[in-house]
């Protein structure tokens, strides 16, 4: 039971990359975004931002790249694939791989964002070790931001409503992640010893993946016709 | 029948909490000890709010020091009600560098102003102990009801009343909205239960935003923002934010079934997330709001039988506004279906169109 579960995990994620990548216009599309917000960024603020700046920026270029991901639809949300997967599927199988799926996608668009900031407005704020700290802070945040968005996107791709509603059920979903965020980034920023880094990661794995949990027990319940 | 009791009994509970909100004076209280410019170290002048000074000064003791060492200073005159002129005596030596004031006043009884004085010239000795007073500081006062004095807080303890009842009201009916979609989510037909955590969460977004809006108009005469960045503030601001996506969520969704299911799901993480934000992150994490992180609140005033007096019946008042709010919704919900199945449709629908004006 348990070896056949991961393999529907497995397939599905597979599966799902297989198809997202075969259309190139929905990644391109995303790290577009993600590159135009940071120039976007950039621009406005000039290439010598205060730390503090460049702390909130880096956060919300990252949750608007990352809401832009979650909220679209994929291609296997179509109804008639969507009742295809019911046959063959547990539901819980669906969830995590949706949740894999989104965690990978979004930690490949968190070091796209990280490096397009590094290239674009300097590392004066995060030399040496800082540097990776942040790029860990992101990549956490990403997972983060995956695991708590990933239920409320799928209600609303079951809902048939796009965008809108993912954005109305997940942005206040999206504030406490952004906040801790923001705080880590901060630590970072200031020095702060380890300690106080590793406490806001933690708070962000706790987030997202009790979050997530709920999304694993409350999935099965959206799933049925 | 049950309803109309409780509409009844809240009423008569909120107009109580009003009527006491209005009534009730603050009590007395210190706000600091200033020395007397010319004569710094000898002559100070205890400041209070709603003290009355003025009178019966020959009966009014001051006294200074830290627990366990406690000495009197004298009263020179009252300058008005709320300045009184004292003159310091010092000790060879203190226990501490930081010392507490309390006056006694026949009227005010006595009132206590926590490390008023900071104090360089005496060598400090933390075992010093002064012998009891020889007349021990008197108790009891001949004020009427008033409620307790707070720094910082003063007249604004009012909120109390309708704030952190408005909240507890926000909980019982997320709570009760929690329950019926636990039974609706449980279920393969609509329920009534589906009905029910609609008009639940409806009332809970309402007392949600009634807490934010007289939270922000506490914080504008206390903190001087209507808004600060705290963890228990971005926590009710998330909350009522996801259940406003509640109502948002059942608007966007025509079938009634799936609008249970989709619905239920959704108003279980939301009430996981009010749990997360509003009852558990707050207690880990540093707080400017009343009653978190040393701050006073709720429970500095747990022994105030004043507060008790009109908070308990204030929190009933609320809930029960709440719940037949709640009851309402209900019943709101039943008229509109029952005149739904009364009436034709407004729009009969394409097959009894038969001269539609498009091609």
């Amino acid at each position: 039971m348990n070896g056949r579960r991961r393999h529907g995990v497995a397939v599905l994620l597979l599966h799902t990359f297989r198809t997202e990548l075969r259309k190139a216009h929905g990644w391109m599309g995303l790290g577009l975004f993600a590159l135009s917000s940071v120039y976007a960024a950039y621009r406005s603020v000039g290439p010598r931002a205060e730390a503090g700046t460049w702390n909130a920026l880096v956060w919300l270029v990252l949750m608007f790249s990352a809401f832009n991901a979650l909220a679209r639809p994929l291609a296997d949300d179509v109804r008639e694939v969507r009742q295809y997967h019911m046959h063959l599927l547990r539901p819980q199988d669906w969830i995590v791989a949706r949740t894999l799926y989104h965690g990978i996608l979004l930690t490949a668009l968190a070091c796209c964002v990280w490096v397009a900031f590094a290239v674009f407005m300097g590392t004066t704020h995060f030399e040496g070790t800082r540097f990776f700290w942040m790029l860990l802070g992101m990549v956490v945040t990403a997972w983060s931001l995956a695991g708590a968005i990933t239920l409320l996107s799928a209600l609303a791709a079951r809902a048939g409503a796009g965008f809108g509603l993912t954005a109305v059920l997940g942005i206040p979903l999206v504030v406490p992640i952004l906040l801790l965020s923001a705080r880590f980034g901060q630590a970072v920023i200031s020095g702060l010893g380890a300690a106080e880094k590793w406490e806001s990661l933690l708070f962000l794995g706790t987030f997202g993946g009790g979050a997530a949990a709920m999304g694993f027990v409350l999935f099965p319940y959206l799933w049925r016709e | 029948m049950k309803d109309r009791v409780a509409l009844v009994a809240s009423g008569a509970l909120l107009l109580y909490v009003i009527a006491m909100t209005a009534l009730v004076p603050l009590g007395p209280g210190l706000i600091a000890l200033e020395p007397v410019e010319a004569t710094p170290l000898q002559r100070f002048e205890v400041v209070g709010l709603g003290t009355h000074f003025a009178g019966q000064t020959t009966q009014t003791r001051v006294f200074v020091g830290q627990p366990g060492a406690v000495w009197e200073w004298r009263v020179l005159e009252a300058r008005d009600n709320s300045r009184l002129l004292v003159e310091a005596v010092w000790p060879e030596k203190l226990k501490s560098k930081s010392l507490d004031v309390f006056v006694y006043h026949p009227t005010d009884g006595t009132l206590l102003l926590e490390n008023a004085l900071h104090v360089d010239h005496l060598p400090v000795d933390a075992a010093t102990a002064f012998p009891p007073l020889s007349q021990p500081i008197p108790s009891g006062d001949g004020l009427g009801l008033h409620f307790p004095f707070q720094p910082q807080i003063f007249e604004s303890i009012r909120n109390l009343l309708w704030h952190v009842p408005m909240w507890f009201t926000m909980f019982l009916l997320a709570g009760i909205g929690f329950v019926a979609s636990i039974r609706q989510l449980g279920s393969n037909r609509l329920l009534p239960a589906d009905g029910q955590a609609e008009a639940a969460s409806r009332v809970a977004l309402f007392f949600g935003l009634l807490g934010l809006i007289t939270g922000s108009i506490w914080a504008r005469f206390t903190w001087g923002t209507w808004w600060v960045d705290d963890p228990q503030l971005n926590g009710a601001l998330v909350t009522v934010l996801v259940y406003g996506g509640y109502s948002v969520l059942r608007a966007s969704l025509e079938d009634a079934m799936l609008r249970a299911r989709l619905a239920s799901a959704y108003n279980l993480f939301a009430f996981v997330i009010l749990v997360i934000l509003l009852l558990i992150l707050p207690r880990f994490s540093e707080s400017l709001h009343p009653g978190k992180g040393g701050n006073p609140g709720f429970n500095a005033y747990d022994l105030d039988s004043t507060l008790r007096l009109v908070f308990y019946p204030a929190v009933v008042g609320w809930g029960l506004l709440g719940w037949v709010l709640y009851r309402l919704g209900l019943r709101m919900d039943l008229v509109t279906r029952w005149m739904e199945s009364l009436d034709p449709p407004l729009d009969p629908g394409p097959s009894t169109t038969p001269n539609s004006p498009l091609p």
